[in-house]
């Protein structure tokens, strides 16, 4: 039996494609009458498959074919073409047509008692599989899923009990075979009623035979296989979402019954289990979102003001990490063990506050000033002992400084570059020229969230965006008067390099009037006096930016070229303020070491004197007990400059917060409640809203980074400081935006300046570290304050550790190895990887440029050739609808000769090979020789190839053409 | 004592302000500066002293011709708050889609809006113009006159506006109005449009427009057309007549009934 169905198997593929393919050339064998008449029936087959039900019409079809296959037959033994068929296939085929005689009868009725049938179908299809249960297991599936197909069938073969089972079983597969290259409709119609059947059958799980249970566990694989590849296929949405809702509640119901006794259980646990743990998974991506510090808050303001505005917050918390690792760095390996371990406060002079300012020192103006207590205290450089080692750990207190001290440098030089390096590639990856908007329209939803507020702000983002593309796009097409935009241009920075000018000079005279000032004693003078460089510089950083602002107006950039135009600007006027401010305050260290070196003088004498004091009234009493507070003492410059920059971040952090509040939450109040008393609509008219202002925040955020890299040496509470001012200016900024700002008029995104910013801080952190390390190399330290005092420069610390606590070889080797004999190939060898590195980089670069471009041809060239293909069957079509009606007529004038046949062959011929060569790419499967087929429907062929072309873009169609065709041709060799 | 450094570092404050609000400044200048030096020198009143100059520069009985002197004198003698030019382009596309019969004008000042409309009017419309201060409606009357549109054509009710709109219907016997346009007092737009519903004059298609929206702004007539549902409206974005810089709007609200 098994043989048998293999066997029969074999051979319905093939009488199935020769049934088929005989549909083709039936004109040639046939009368006219027939033909004209067999067309109308076609016809008529068309609309019905337009129609949902497209079993009827192929049965139809098939009876046809059946009729015609007869006389087809008879003529053809005549001409005695067949000979070379083996007969046994012959006998097939002859029981083929017999079973399909009667069929063609009855098939009209059949037709009309669809419904009927439908009912009693189902029953015969349960007998049907019992009998065939053996058997058919190879074939389930395909069975199972044809099921409706054989059921039709199946009545009629129940009407005629004469018909050999053998030769009923190829029909059925034959239509198989034609179903199984219809259109989808039809599949997914058969699914439904395979549900139905199915249902039927499984109203009681535990009675299944074990066939049985492994059909319904490969029509669950089968749904859910269905459901992965969804998707993908060509279907419209309604017919999808139905399909995919049904096969979800298929699996759903008949999951858990797989399997019996013990192994459901599992099974159904397994299932379970499997759903739970999504669905922790999906709660613990949750999680990890509402992990990341003001995820939620970045986002919502990214959906209300757009990706810049958002850009500006993503930077400040990365800020803020960084930020957070320097005091880590600073807190725990200098501050916390110096309060522990190190002296007390009050036993030595460097950690007392002195006589004279004890009175102030606990003054409320400490705490902007940073002088009494908080001078003397472990925030600043002047309280740390030169202790080698202290407490019971013998923590190297003034190597861990220093350490620490390059620590923080390097650790934010290795964090910018590395981050540069990365969004440097990331902007590399992506090809954002070409099918922009395709994108973003198809991509850009996220299916991820779940809650309908974030939703609401993805939707409000994802229009954003598309503003900002739109924006972007009519910018790129914009052109102008080109010579009058030049000039703007220029006249634009030249007005900006007066006002450069100007806030330079003005910062300049200040400090030379403070100086001034600093000569004559400060406390002569009032408060607005002695903070005028700090006032001036927060002032000039506040309004020169809006200054620059209404000048980049006559620019007339695209708005991101603005910005970085206004950064490079805001840049240029911070750092010139800044180096000012540094100018200034190197003089006055050189001031502070000329002091020094007298008070150094003066306590040599004092102590001197103190000496001679005790030794000239008794030389055998104990030595006068002196308080530490009394003690003179030099004017520990690094304190000083620790002390300023302290200060400066203060004033800064505290210009920044006042002008949120007045420049923004006040004037929104002003606008929103005086709008209603006021002579013209404030609101839409002249004060408005404010909008949030990115470069000049970024900028704000930069330098102030700059202050505390440059200042966290000489005063190790400055990150500390700083991560406050972060922490709050993150709530405050967060708030204020969301408040009382607009978003702007001009959307545009900020990808590309993300870059920009890094790059930025890189320079600010190379010019911030630039004057602290050549104070920290040059600039011998003060004799009597600080981890380094009595050293010559502050890094013999780490001399003096290879000295004492490493063994001797150790520092034999540093010393051999800081030879210059040494550390000179070294540097060539690191310059010589560098340039390889960055050749062979460059090497790669233009492999990728290149394969780009590969790319983009390839694509261009396959939109080429879908295009050209498309239009050639565009033309053929037409063609063939002219073609259609005269060729009719002609047709029908014609004799039925044997030369006019040939004349036809011959001609098939040509537009056969013409249409291999169209279709050259998928080669027509192999076929063997010695094979014949058994019968012959003489259907019509199509009337025209271009009309197969054509039929070829239907989804069910393009393989059977194809293989029809290869038929043709060789039945003709023979 | 403030130092004086501190005092130069508002500079950039200063100048950036005087940028910003240039148009403002100038606005300031030729409507209210040059105007009270003008009724020193002349003791005429501003509308007067237009009316002499269109009287002497235009062609009588021709629109176009007045129109266009009042475009200059508007421009480049003194300032008065009329339509101008280029919203009045849009107002005439708007009356030509129209096509009303029935308009009513509030505020008809000294007659260019009321011309202008009057000319792009079908054959046998009806303008009724409402001026409440006297001597500004007699130059109207004569500027309506000179451009040649007669007491069928145009008919200028002098009243204020909230007394003229409840008797629309019993004194003037309108039945529907097809058109409104506003260009008044800017707080009276609210309580008027309110009132104009009220008298049930209103029918679904009337257009209503109102000038000035958003420079010197009626924000509360703005907030309740956003609100009322009963308009379909939308602001014509342009700026303040014969001034580039300031941003101003004209509202049109198509009235669609309780829905």
């Amino acid at each position: 039996m098994t043989r048998d169905s293999l066997i029969t198997s074999e051979n319905d593929v093939d009488i199935g494609l020769e049934f088929e393919g005989l549909e083709d050339e039936v004109d040639t064998f046939q009368e006219e009458h027939e033909r004209e008449r067999h067309r109308g029936k076609r016809r008529d087959g068309e609309r019905a498959k337009k129609k949902k039900r497209g079993n009827g019409e192929r049965r139809k079809r098939a009876s046809n074919a059946g009729q015609e296959e007869e006389k087809l037959q008879a003529r053809r033994e005549k001409k005695g073409r067949r000979k070379r068929s083996s007969s046994d296939q012959q006998a097939e085929g002859r029981e083929g047509d017999e079973a399909e005689q009667p069929t063609t009868k009855s098939s009209k009725a059949a037709k009309t008692r669809k419904n009927v049938k439908n009912e009693k179908t189902r029953k015969v299809e349960k007998e049907e599989k019992e009998d065939e249960a053996d058997d058919e297991e190879r074939n389930a599936k395909r069975k199972k899923k044809h099921g409706s197909n054989n059921k039709e069938e199946n009545v009629e073969d129940g009407n005629k009990h004469t018909v050999k089972e053998k030769a009923g079983e190829v029909k059925k597969k034959k239509h198989k075979k034609v179903v199984e290259t219809s259109s989808e409709k039809e599949t997914s119609e058969e699914e439904d009623s395979e549900e139905e059947d199915s249902e039927e059958k499984e109203v009681r799980p535990e009675t299944l035979t074990p066939e049985e249970l492994e059909t319904l566990k490969e029509a669950v694989d089968e749904r859910k296989k269905l459901i992965q590849g969804l998707r993908g296929k060509p279907w419209a949405m309604k017919k999808k979402l139905v399909t995919l809702r049904e096969s979800q509640e298929f699996v759903e119901k008949y999951e858990g019954a797989l399997g019996k006794g013990k192994g459901r259980k599992l099974y159904a646990y397994k299932v379970m289990m499997t759903k739970k743990w999504m669905k922790f998974k999906r709660d613990f991506e949750n999680f990890k979102t509402a992990c990341i510090p003001w995820e939620m808050k970045i986002k919502e303001i990214e959906s209300h003001f757009g990706s810049s505005v958002a850009s500006y917050f993503i930077f400040l918390r990365w800020m803020y990490g960084i930020n957070m690792i320097l005091f880590c760095l600073t807190f725990g390996l200098v501050m916390v063990p110096e309060a522990l371990m190190g002296r007390p406060y009050g036993t030595i002079p460097r950690k007392t506050v002195p006589r004279a300012e004890a009175p102030s020192a606990m003054d409320f103006a400490v705490l902007w000033d940073f002088g009494g207590y908080a001078q003397y205290s472990v925030l600043f450089y002047g309280y740390y002992n030169n202790q080698r080692a202290i407490g019971w750990l013998k923590f190297r207190m003034p190597l861990s400084y220093f350490l620490v001290g390059v620590g923080t440098v390097a650790y934010s030089y290795m964090v910018v570059i590395r981050t540069m390096a990365r969004n440097a590639n990331e902007s590399g990856v992506g090809d954002d020229n070409s099918f922009n908007f395709s994108w973003k329209m198809f991509t850009s939803w996220d299916y991820l969230i779940g809650n309908p507020e974030t939703a609401d702000n993805k939707f409000a983002s994802i229009t954003t965006i598309f503003k900002e593309a739109i924006l972007e796009e009519q910018e790129s097409r914009k052109d102008d008067n080109i010579h009058l935009t030049r000039f703007l241009r220029v006249l634009a920075n030249f007005l900006v390099l007066c006002c450069l000018a100007g806030s330079g000079y003005l910062i300049y005279f200040v400090v030379r009037r403070s100086q001034k000032f600093a000569l004559d004693g400060l406390e002569n003078h009032t408060w607005w006096e002695r903070n005028e460089v700090n006032m001036v510089m927060s002032l000039l950083g506040m309004f020169c930016p809006m200054l620059f602002d209404v000048i980049s107006a006559l620019e007339n950039y695209h708005p991101r070229v603005a910005l970085q135009w206004q950064l490079g600007r805001i840049f240029a006027l911070f750092l010139g303020n800044l180096y000012t401010f540094i100018i200034a305050l190197m003089d006055e260290i050189n001031l502070k070491r000329e002091e020094e070196k007298i008070v150094k003088f003066n306590i040599t004498t004092w102590e001197a004197s103190l000496y001679n004091i005790s030794a000239s009234e008794n030389s055998t009493a104990p030595p006068v007990t002196i308080q530490p507070a009394d003690v003179p003492r030099g004017p520990c410059w690094e304190t000083m400059v620790g002390q300023e920059f302290v200060r400066l971040m203060i004033s800064d952090t505290m210009t920044t917060y006042i002008t949120l509040l007045i420049g923004d939450f006040l004037r929104a109040v002003l606008v929103r409640f005086l709008n209603y008393c006021w002579c013209w609509d404030l609101e839409a008219g002249f004060p408005s809203y404010s909008e949030f202002d990115v470069s000049g925040n970024v900028l704000g955020l930069i330098f102030n980074q700059g202050m505390i890299w440059m200042g966290a040496f000489y005063a190790p509470c400055l990150p500390a400081l700083n991560l406050l001012r972060l922490h709050v200016s993150m709530y405050l900024q967060c708030w204020a935006v969301m408040c009382c700002n607009v978003p702007q008029e001009r959307v545009f995104k900020a990808s590309g300046s993300n870059n920009f910013y890094m790059a930025m801080l890189l320079v600010i952190l190379f010019l911030s570290t630039l004057p602290a390390i050549y104070t920290i190399v040059t600039i011998p330290p003060s004799f009597d304050c600080g981890p380094f005092s009595g050293k010559k420069h502050m890094f013999d610390v780490i001399q003096e550790t290879l000295e004492s606590d490493f063994p001797a070889w150790i520092s034999k080797v540093f010393s051999s190895a800081s030879n210059p004999g040494l550390v000179l190939p070294f540097i060539l060898l690191m310059v010589l990887a560098i340039y390889y590195l960055q050749s062979t980089s460059k090497s790669y670069k233009e492999a990728n440029v290149d394969l780009k471009k590969k790319l983009q041809t390839q694509n261009e060239e396959n939109k080429k050739k879908n295009k050209l293909a498309a239009l050639k069957a565009q033309m053929d079509l037409e063609e063939a609808r002219k073609a259609t009606s005269p060729s009719a007529e002609h047709q029908k004038n014609n004799n039925a000769s044997p030369d006019q046949e040939a004349d036809e062959e011959e001609d098939r011929g040509r537009g056969q090979r013409m249409y291999h060569s169209q279709n050259g790419r998928s080669p027509p499967p192999p076929r063997h020789d010695g094979y014949l087929p058994a019968t012959r429907a003489p259907v019509p062929r199509n009337y025209h190839h271009g009309n197969q072309g054509s039929a070829g873009y239907l989804p069910g169609f393009p393989r059977e053409s194809e293989a029809r065709m290869h038929r043709v041709s060789s039945l003709q060799r023979h | 004592m403030v130092s004086p450094a501190i005092a130069l570092a508002f500079i950039p404050l200063l100048l950036t302000v005087l940028i910003r609000c240039r148009f403002y400044f100038v606005l300031f200048y030729r409507a209210v500066l040059v105007r009270i030096w003008r009724d020193c020198v002349t003791g005429l009143s501003r509308e007067e002293r237009a009316y002499q100059y269109v009287l002497t520069h235009a062609t009588p009985g021709d629109p176009d011709s007045i129109l266009e002197a009042f475009d200059v004198w508007c421009s480049k003698v003194e300032f008065i708050s009329t339509i101008g030019p280029k919203k009045g382009k849009v107002l005439d596309r708007m009356l030509m889609e129209q096509s009303p019969l029935t308009v009513l004008e509030l505020g008809s000042h000294c007659g260019y809006t009321t011309v202008r409309i009057a000319r792009s009017l079908p054959l046998g419309a009806r303008l009724y113009s409402v001026e409440m201060d006297q001597r500004n409606a007699a130059i109207a009357e004569k500027i309506i006159r000179l451009a040649g549109f007669d007491d069928d054509t145009v008919e200028l009710i002098v009243n204020p506006s909230d007394e003229v709109i409840p008797r629309l219907r019993s004194e003037y016997g309108l039945e529907r109005l097809d058109f409104v346009f506003m260009d008044h007092w800017k707080k009276c737009y609210l309580p008027d449009l309110q009132m104009l519903e009220g008298t049930g004059l209103l029918g679904k298609g009337s257009m209503i427009v109102a000038d000035n929206v958003l420079f010197p702004g009626a924000p509360k007539f703005l907030r309740y057309i956003r609100k009322c549902g009963l308009y379909e409206w939308k602001v014509h974005r342009a700026t303040l007549e014969y001034s580039r810089g300031i941003r101003d709007g004209m509202a049109e609200l198509v009235f669609q009934g309780i829905k």
